[in-house]
């Protein structure tokens, strides 16, 4: 093998490794930013519970972003997410729990991985918010969105129980 | 087999049917729990054949609590009223329970005199002597009834253990997964197999305030399943009855098995 051989070679190893890295689903996540926006409510209030999380195109959850919540006795009326993901795995809810925030505005952001902190792959998405709140309403706000690539803004409209919202998806 | 006799038989069907036609249920006030500690759950228990107003009392003697770990319990404490009875009960562990108030299994002989339906509790070989000479149409039946429920706190479990008597459902989708507009699966077995055309009628809850009580009639297929869909969040009741000749019986003309499941489709 002469020199040049040698060269060429490591030129062609250099490309290889470099579409390796390139590839998004296996390095960088992309970004998820949402402007969570809980509505102000006229009469008794109490903060609403709150989750959020990401289902693949099979409707299988594949990560809990968020979960605002007081006694394990009212999880069970965040619907979906209860039936999705909550009543599986009592260990795993402790562990994404935070406590219930007033009505306002939150912007949050998140990385577009699974629930083990492993990249998501490409492919098509949906966001989930579900917003419940005592002795007042339900909302559930699913927004699909594509992972390709490619920069996706959406407008969230208002619902009884949110003010309209945003939503990013943005490639690293 | 000519047309009157065609029509005969199909007007037999229907009367027999209409007789066993009665809704039972049972009730519990929650189908899905979240909790630490452990909760509490009520069920109603009734003979009502308006899906889900209370009408008869039914005794609550016969309600048995199946545990996730299989033993069989009784309610805490129970009272019976004049149009319900109610019966108590903690859940203390994770998983799904399912709330029975099953008859005992019984014959029963049905027969037309001077164009009246009666009924006596007895089997063939019980029924000399008890029969009155003018008695027509005269038919004993074997009928078994589960009148039964899920429920499920924390994590489900498959709490579907089957004894092989006569009618029974499997949920093949969990009953703490049901939602509205998603499909559901339930399997029929009839003595243990599975069991093609056994006819199944769904009413959902609120039967009172409907002109049209928007019963969705089905019939199992080949696998013994049927699949439906929700079309809104709520509670259903669930009637399914299946019947056989039983010729080679000296004690029953006919066997008959019936199943009442009431569960909830959530908010999805």
């Amino acid at each position: 093998m002469n020199i040049k051989t040698v060269r060429l070679l490591l030129i062609v190893l250099t490309f290889i490794n470099f579409t390796v890295f390139a590839n998004p689903s296996n390095s960088t996540p992309a970004e998820l930013n949402i402007e969570l926006n809980l509505k102000q409510q006229l009469g008794e209030y109490h903060p609403p519970y709150v989750a959020s999380w990401i289902e693949n195109s099979q409707g299988n959850p594949v990560r809990t972003l968020l979960l605002w919540r007081e006694k394990a006795k009212w999880l069970k009326d965040i619907r979906r997410w209860w039936r999705k993901v909550g009543k599986k795995d009592a260990e795993f809810v402790d562990g994404i729990t935070s406590a219930t925030r007033a009505a306002g505005k939150y912007p949050l952001n998140f990385l577009a991985q699974d629930d083990r902190n492993t990249t998501l792959k490409k492919g098509q998405y949906t966001l989930f918010i579900e917003v419940v709140r005592e002795n007042g309403g339900r909302s559930i706000i699913r927004q699909p969105f594509t992972l390709n690539g490619e920069k996706e803004t959406f407008t969230l409209a208002a619902t009884h129980e949110t003010d309209e919202m945003s939503f990013s998806v943005s490639p690293r | 087999m000519n047309l009157k006799k065609i029509i005969a038989l199909t007007i037999a069907c229907a009367i027999s049917t209409q007789t066993f036609a009665h809704s039972r249920w049972v009730l519990p006030t929650h189908f899905n729990l979240s909790a630490e500690q452990g909760e509490w759950i009520m069920v109603d228990i009734t003979a009502s054949n308006e899906t889900f107003n209370v009408d008869k009392a039914m005794g609550a003697d016969l309600v048995r609590i199946i545990t996730p770990d299989g033993k069989s319990s009784r309610p805490s404490s129970t009272y019976k009223g004049h149009r319900k009875s109610v019966a108590d009960y903690f859940l203390a562990e994770s998983g799904t329970y399912k709330i029975t108030n099953n008859s005992h299994p019984s014959y029963m002989t049905s027969y037309t005199m001077n164009g009246d339906r009666k009924r006596l509790s007895a089997n063939k070989a019980e029924l000399s002597g008890q029969l009155p000479n003018e008695a027509k149409e005269i038919k004993t039946t074997y009928r078994y009834s589960r009148i039964e429920s899920y429920v499920t706190m924390n994590t489900p479990s498959d709490n579907f253990k089957t004894d092989g008597q006569l009618l029974e459902l499997i949920p093949v989708t969990h009953p703490s997964d049901i939602a509205e507009n998603e499909k559901v699966t339930f399997k029929f077995l009839f003595n243990g197999k599975a069991q093609k055309d056994v006819s199944v009628e769904i009413t959902a809850d609120g039967a009172r305030y409907r002109n049209n009580p928007q019963t969705l009639t089905l019939v199992s297929n080949e696998k013994g399943e049927i699949n439906f869909m929700p079309k809104a969040a709520g509670r259903y009741l669930l009637i399914a009855e299946h019947q056989e000749n039983t010729p080679k019986s000296p004690l029953a003309d006919q066997q008959m098995g019936s199943v009442f499941l009431t569960f909830e489709a959530q908010l999805n």
